[in-house]
């Protein structure tokens, strides 16, 4: 056990962990879930706020359970390596705010950059300008960093806050199985939530334990190995050191090799899988969802990780993107598949705008 | 030679004092946080073989709060 934990914690931690998720992303791909979005942190909290009746898109509502084994993997490596830290205080609800616009961002191009780098692998050419924007976004954030953009040091909390997020998974896991029908209709009939897709990306899934199996295993490596996909960028043009970058290459490298094994890899711009081919958005959607990735520290599967060993403020930016999802399919700010929202545009600039007036003026200031 | 390590709370901090200790002369080097210390993934200062009181002095200088480790 301790040398597997030494080899995770090594500069190949990340590296295996990004072949892993290669491997098993298009492969939840194949047993079920929508194209090209075996995993996507994005989607996938998307699809968790339709269950809730957070929004009433009926194409995306489903409680996934990758993200509640992402939790409960973090948890147990965090447990069982003694890292499981209760902390937060650093600015909680700017956090919330940073996820609320990750999300809307990300909901405009339709992927985290997880699913952006399997978009890529599965020849979905529009996650190019995705990526690229995504690139612009932390680049943005970088020079917040630099001019001194600080959310401010987070302290130990007590055990009950560092909880929330695994009890959050574990009701999430009942409310999964039970399917509860907890609403009433006038006639006093019971009706959703719990809301399940009949059709479109929310009923297309991979079976509950496969799912929750993959997430297990994902959420367990990505704690011991810090494997993140903005910090990945971030170190390459900070400190010139790609130890996190190397992990997202595998991963890329990998999925296209599952894909191309699988059947799956379908070049092209035109009927991708829950994607549009609007590059412009594709590019904007995802400056602002790079942009709050880097002033919140992470990317959203990183939060998901870090919400699992105890870290509270991580945990409001997942509640964040849970709440902004709502917002994202309830005002129109969400793209489909035939391109973006009505209100894509509107909402991107003015987050853009709002996370500009954050970046300048949340800075750090000597203590002494 | 001795290999230590500057930890600081935010990431801001270890980019504001990788500044502070250049300006003062030191070779220091801004790195990924050593795995074995936490899972936190910000930066922090690495120093061979530096007067640890000079060191101290421009962090503190800096108005910095900070831990020292020594690393095998």
């Amino acid at each position: 056990m301790q040398s597997v934990s030494k080899f995770l914690t090594s500069r190949w931690g990340p590296i295996l962990t990004g072949i892993v998720i290669g491997i098993l992303a298009p492969l939840l791909v194949k047993f079920g879930n929508p194209g090209n979005m075996g995993i996507c942190v994005a989607c996938f909290s998307r699809d968790i706020a339709g269950a809730l009746g957070f929004h009433r898109a009926a194409t995306v509502q489903y409680i996934r359970p990758e993200i509640i084994g992402f939790v409960f993997g973090s948890l147990a490596a965090a447990l069982l390596f003694r890292e499981f830290k209760p902390r937060g205080g650093s600015s909680p609800l700017i956090r919330f705010l940073l996820g609320m616009f990750a999300i809307i961002g990300a909901l405009v191009f339709l992927g985290c950059p997880w699913r952006a780098y399997l978009r890529l692998s599965g020849g979905d050419w529009n996650a190019i300008p995705g990526i690229l924007g995504l690139f612009a976004g932390i680049g943005l954030g970088i020079l917040f960093l630099k001019r001194g953009f600080s959310l401010g040091r987070s302290r130990a909390a007590s055990p009950a806050a560092g909880w929330v997020m695994p009890a959050f998974a574990l009701l999430l896991l009942i409310l999964l199985v039970t399917a509860p029908l907890l609403g009433r209709d006038a006639e006093g009939n019971p009706v959703g939530p719990i809301f399940f897709s009949e059709k479109g990306p929310g009923s297309q899934h991979a079976s509950l334990l496969l799912a929750l199996g993959v997430g297990l295993v994902v959420g367990f490596l990505a704690q011991r190995s810090r494997f993140c996909t903005v910090g990945a960028l971030r170190d390459v043009v900070l400190l010139r050191d790609g130890h996190l970058f190397y992990g997202v290459l595998a991963l890329v490298l990998t999925a296209f090799v599952t894909n191309l094994a699988l059947g799956q890899f379908n070049p092209g711009f035109e009927a991708q899988p829950v994607a549009h081919t609007n590059a412009l958005w594709n590019f904007g959607g995802m400056v602002l969802a790079g942009l709050a990735f880097t002033l919140a520290g992470g990317c959203p599967g990183r939060q998901v990780f870090l919400s699992g060993e105890g870290d509270a403020d991580a945990t409001l930016f997942v509640f964040g993107m849970i709440a902004g999802a709502g917002v994202a399919h309830t005002f129109s700010l969400a793209a489909s598949p035939a391109g973006p929202g009505a209100n894509s545009a509107a909402a991107v600039i003015a987050g853009l705008v709002i996370l500009t007036i954050l970046g300048l003026t949340m800075r750090e200031k000597a203590s002494a | 030679m001795s290999r230590g390590i500057v930890l600081f709370h935010t990431t801001t901090s270890a980019l504001r004092g990788e500044k502070a200790l250049k300006k003062a002369g030191f070779l220091v080097k801004l790195i990924p946080t050593p795995r074995e210390l936490s899972s936190d993934c910000g930066f922090v200062i690495e120093f061979h073989d530096l007067p640890l009181n000079q060191l101290q002095a421009a962090l503190n200088e800096a108005g910095l709060e900070f831990e020292i480790h020594f690393l095998p």
